[in-house]
């Protein structure tokens, strides 16, 4: 399959007080549809800052992003928003629920955005993701209800409803224990497999890693290891115990 | 659509997480409607009673006068002062027709304003007239008791005087008051007096009468009119006392609140005003200060009750008086002092008691109603001009009694107006000329005045050198009008009656027009500038609120300053809900971060902010609108009691009771939801700037 992500010649600069902090320094990245890539690296590598170029919050100080066939620094305000509202999930670090919004409401939101689906439509989608992260008792609860675990799943259903191309998830397991971590790992891994839906993954999460086909390795804002010699796909044996063998 | 709902859902959602912060906007917005609502209602109800008290009273619907005004017409007082000079209409006549062929004018009354004073005497010249009556008749039964009432009067002054004796220094003045009083009081005195009647009299009069002071001056405002017209055309005007001016017949009607407040005697004025405070406005004595000065100030007054006393009264009021304060028995001006010192416990004892024993024996009104008042008055012109005019009755408007504004007016007929006015009658234009023609008077261009006056080389040959020589009767004229006493027409003129042509063929100053159709007064008002134009007449049109004065501002005013503090209290409104909108932004950076990474559009956090705000607007305005709603329909089934006189007017009667407005709900809505959507104008472009990296932060 063709790319679906391609960057070349990125470079990211960040103003900090008087000093420019170069986040990252002629990263070239290729990423094809159905790819289940980690980006790994110590804090501060740049992983953060990938991460928000390829989902178009933000554009590159030097290089291309092209995105879904669209170079992203030529795109204005409202062309990047459509362009993350058809073809981009977001799975945050912190979960980022709306906490007004109960479970039902939460998932439901990219649907409203996006428009174009009937009421019934849209309900039968709603449930359906919903059924798939195992939430269907949550349904009424606001996010204060709820446990980290189920957080992060009413965000991975939210980031998966209306069906995105790519699916950004940073550091979607740095806030959960193993069991959860684990459970949620082989949801993805479900999904991609099943949708060959595309993800990219911030981590340093070793059972993530294990679980990727592609592990890309960045270093001081430039790619290490772009791992394409590593692109083995899923291990065979099941992820969790083997995550929690190596930990 | 479905945009719509998902806005509408996070904003109740937003509502109601954030309790305290919708607690405070809601309650400033709920505040403001119901202000708007509760002042404009009133204000309102104000000014459609206010319409009622002054077209119902006196202005009529439109008021109309000579376009040659130099003044601007304020029938109840403005800039000008009661002689403003609003131009003249030579002959109603011409103006009515006009006028009253206009389509929807259900009558003209003619009008003319006019100041004048009376004298009301002093219990001494009253008692001396009568007593000079006595003795020209020869009614000696009368002669005793009167002159044992001068006696009186003079005994009790004379008391008074001791007083101011031991308090002041010893002048020149103060010993000749002395020697005055203690002559007009002794012995010596009386006795010679059946001797030397002429002369007693004489000496008491010019004397001893001026040391007790002139007597009241009574100051009447009056509009000149067709009596029974007026009255006709004004459906509130009711006699209250006396008679109606008959049609043809000169006479003049006291306004009853003038009668009670200028004419009464002061003492039962004041009697009366206490027992008011008390009994209407439940004011109690003995913790108002101002009003036991009032009634210190009433207590020290008994002279005015004492001077009028006829002998046999005051022996029988002393009697009783002195069985009610024993320890000041036999000094009826220290007893009567007492019975004017009322508290709370004695009040309403002594107000009975004043009015059912003590009031008969006084001469409760300067004026009686059937009696000749002389009005004194200054011309247009300037010079000093008297009417004798009977005085018919009293009148009211119903619901405005207690209105000094309303009751401030007193009606005359237009024959005697126009001569107070200084307009000459017919008679008198040619009285005038037989009178310039017996002192040989010459008309003379003003380029010759000089001349003719003091003669061109020979002093001789002039008009004051003529008059120098002497002639008796130019002479007497000349001091007559000189010493102000002129009067062309003989001073019982108000019993000379007139014929309906001589009223409408003559001077009016403004024109009353009563509609028959209110709501049509700006058409009706276009017509009749019309109508007058294409007669060739130049009237000046007015509605009732411009031709009031000052009055018929004074909703235009309150109106200003309840919509100045409408204005202050939504900036502070407005200030507080763009402050609370800033923090709630800030405080939503993820939220708002995460929902544009998501894929919202700009204009989706923006809507979502206005929303939020309209949301509140509208249920906090709805609630204010409603509540203020409540508030003036129980207002107007209980009333707003008049709390004084000025307000009566205002309210159109002694209480108010004012409406529900629609509009008046709606338009405070739409107001309050106007001014929240202004200040979250700010708050929701700053939100919509925020980017969408900003959800990468940590929440």
């Amino acid at each position: 399959m063709g790319p679906i992500v391609e960057l070349k010649g990125v470079d990211k600069d960040y103003p900090l007080g008087k000093v420019t902090v170069r986040a990252l320094r002629g990263v070239d990245l290729t990423i094809h549809k159905g790819e289940f890539t980690t980006i790994a690296g110590p804090s501060g590598s740049g992983k953060t800052t990938l991460l928000n170029l390829v989902g178009c919050v933000d554009v590159p100080t030097r290089g291309t992003v092209q995105v879904a066939g669209q170079e992203t620094s030529k795109l204005n305000d409202r062309a990047l928003t459509s362009l993350r509202l058809h073809h981009l999930g977001f799975i945050f670090q912190t979960f980022n629920l709306i906490g007004v919004l109960d479970v039902y409401q939460n998932v439901e939101f990219p649907l409203l955005l996006k428009g174009g689906m009937d009421k019934a439509a849209r309900d039968r989608r709603v449930r359906e993701i919903i059924e798939k992260v195992q939430l269907t008792e949550q349904l009424r609860q606001k996010p204060n209800e709820l446990s980290g675990g189920q957080r992060q799943r009413v965000a991975i259903a939210r980031a998966l409803v209306a069906g995105p191309s790519i699916v950004l998830a940073d550091e979607p397991t740095a806030n959960l224990d193993s069991v959860t971590g684990g459970a949620i790992i082989d949801l993805m891994r479900d999904l991609n497999e099943k949708e060959h839906t595309t993800f990219i993954f911030s981590t340093h999460d070793h059972r993530v890693m294990e679980h990727a086909r592609r592990r890309v390795r960045l270093e001081d804002g430039m790619i290490v290891d772009a791992g394409l010699a590593d692109a083995t796909p899923f291990p065979e044996a099941p992820a969790v115990e083997a995550a929690e063998a190596s930990a | 659509m479905s945009n719509l709902g998902v806005l509408l859902r996070i904003a109740l959602t937003s509502l109601f997480s954030h309790k305290t912060k919708s607690l405070i906007v809601g309650s400033i917005m709920f505040f403001g409607t119901l202000l708007v609502v509760l002042g404009t209602g009133l204000l309102d109800a104000v000014e459609l009673s206010m319409q009622k008290s002054i077209t119902s009273s006196l202005a009529g619907h439109l008021q109309i006068h000579s376009s040659d005004a130099k003044d601007d017409l304020a029938l109840f007082g403005g800039m000008a002062g009661p002689n403003a000079d609003i131009g003249e209409l030579d002959h109603f006549d011409e103006v009515k027709r006009v006028v009253e062929g206009v389509p929807n004018v259900k009558v003209a009354v003619p009008m003319g304003l006019g100041t004048a004073v009376a004298n009301a005497d002093s219990e001494i010249e009253i008692v001396l007239a009568k007593l000079r009556k006595a003795v020209r008749e020869g009614q000696a039964e009368d002669v005793g008791p009167l002159k044992e009432q001068v006696r009186q009067i003079l005994t009790a002054y004379s008391k008074e005087l001791s007083n101011k004796e031991a308090l002041v220094a010893a002048t020149a003045e103060l010993a000749e008051e002395r020697s005055i009083l203690d002559k007009a009081t002794g012995e010596p005195f009386w006795a010679d007096f059946d001797a030397h009647p002429v002369d007693s009299l004489e000496f008491l009069d010019t004397k001893a009468a001026p040391l007790l002071g002139d007597g009241r001056m009574m100051y009447f405002r009056f509009v000149g009119t067709d009596v029974p017209l007026f009255a006709r055309s004004f459906d509130r005007f009711k006699i209250v006392r006396g008679e109606m001016v008959p049609a043809g017949q000169r006479g003049m009607l006291i306004s009853q609140r003038m009668y009670d407040r200028m004419v009464k005697h002061p003492t039962a004025r004041q009697f009366d005003e206490i027992h008011e405070a008390v009994t209407l406005t439940g004011r109690v004595i003995a913790q108002d200060t101002s009003l036991q000065e009032r009634i210190e100030r009433m207590s020290r007054q008994y002279g005015r009750i004492l001077f009028q006393l006829r002998p046999d009264d005051a022996r029988k009021l002393e009697a009783e008086l002195g069985a009610m304060f024993p320890d000041k028995k036999g000094d009826l001006a220290k007893l009567l002092e007492a019975f004017l010192k009322v508290d709370d416990a004695t009040l309403a004892s002594r107000y009975r008691y004043f009015y059912d024993v003590m009031a008969p024996m006084l001469r409760l009104y300067a004026v009686d109603i059937g009696q000749d008042l002389t009005l004194r008055g200054f011309t247009r012109s300037g010079y000093m001009k008297s009417v004798n005019i009977k005085i018919y009755g009293t009148f009211a408007f119903d619901g405005l009694e207690g209105s000094d504004l309303a009751g401030g007016m007193n009606v005359v007929d237009m024959l005697t107006f126009r001569e107070l006015y200084g307009q000459m009658t017919a008679s008198q234009r040619a009285e005038l000329k037989d009178l310039s023609a017996s002192v040989a008077r010459t008309d003379v261009g003003r380029e010759e005045a000089e001349d003719a006056m003091f003669g061109g080389d020979d002093a001789s040959e002039g008009l004051v050198g003529e008059m120098g020589a002497g002639d008796a009767g130019a002479r007497a004229v000349l001091d007559k009008l000189q010493s102000g006493k002129l009067e062309l027409a003989n001073g019982g003129s108000s019993a000379l009656p007139f014929i309906q042509e001589e009223l409408d063929h003559g001077l009016a100053l403004n024109v009353a027009v009563i509609l028959d159709d209110p709501d049509r007064l700006d058409e009706t008002r276009a017509a009749i500038v019309k109508a007058g134009q294409d007669a060739g007449l130049t009237l000046k049109v007015l509605d009732w609120q411009e031709a009031s004065g000052l009055v018929g501002q004074f909703v235009v005013v309150v109106r200003l300053v309840l919509w100045v503090a409408i204005l202050i209290i939504f900036t502070v409104a407005l200030v507080i809900i763009n402050n609370s909108m800033v923090m709630a932004t800030m405080e939503r950076t993820g939220e708002i971060g995460t929902m544009r990474a998501l894929g919202a559009p700009r204009s989706f956090v923006v809507a979502m902010f206005l929303i939020e705000t309209m949301v509140l607007g509208l249920g906090s305005g709805a609630l204010g609108a409603l509540a203020g709603a409540g508030v003036l329909a129980w207002l107007g089934s209980v009333g707003i009691p008049a709390g004084n006189e000025v307000v009566v007017f205002l309210f159109g009667g002694p209480h108010l009771y004012p409406a529900v407005g629609l509009s008046n709900m709606l338009s405070a809505v739409g107001i309050i939801v106007s001014v929240s959507l202004a200040a979250t104008a700010y708050p929701s472009v700053l939100a919509s700037n925020i980017q969408p990296v900003e959800a990468m932060r940590t929440q």
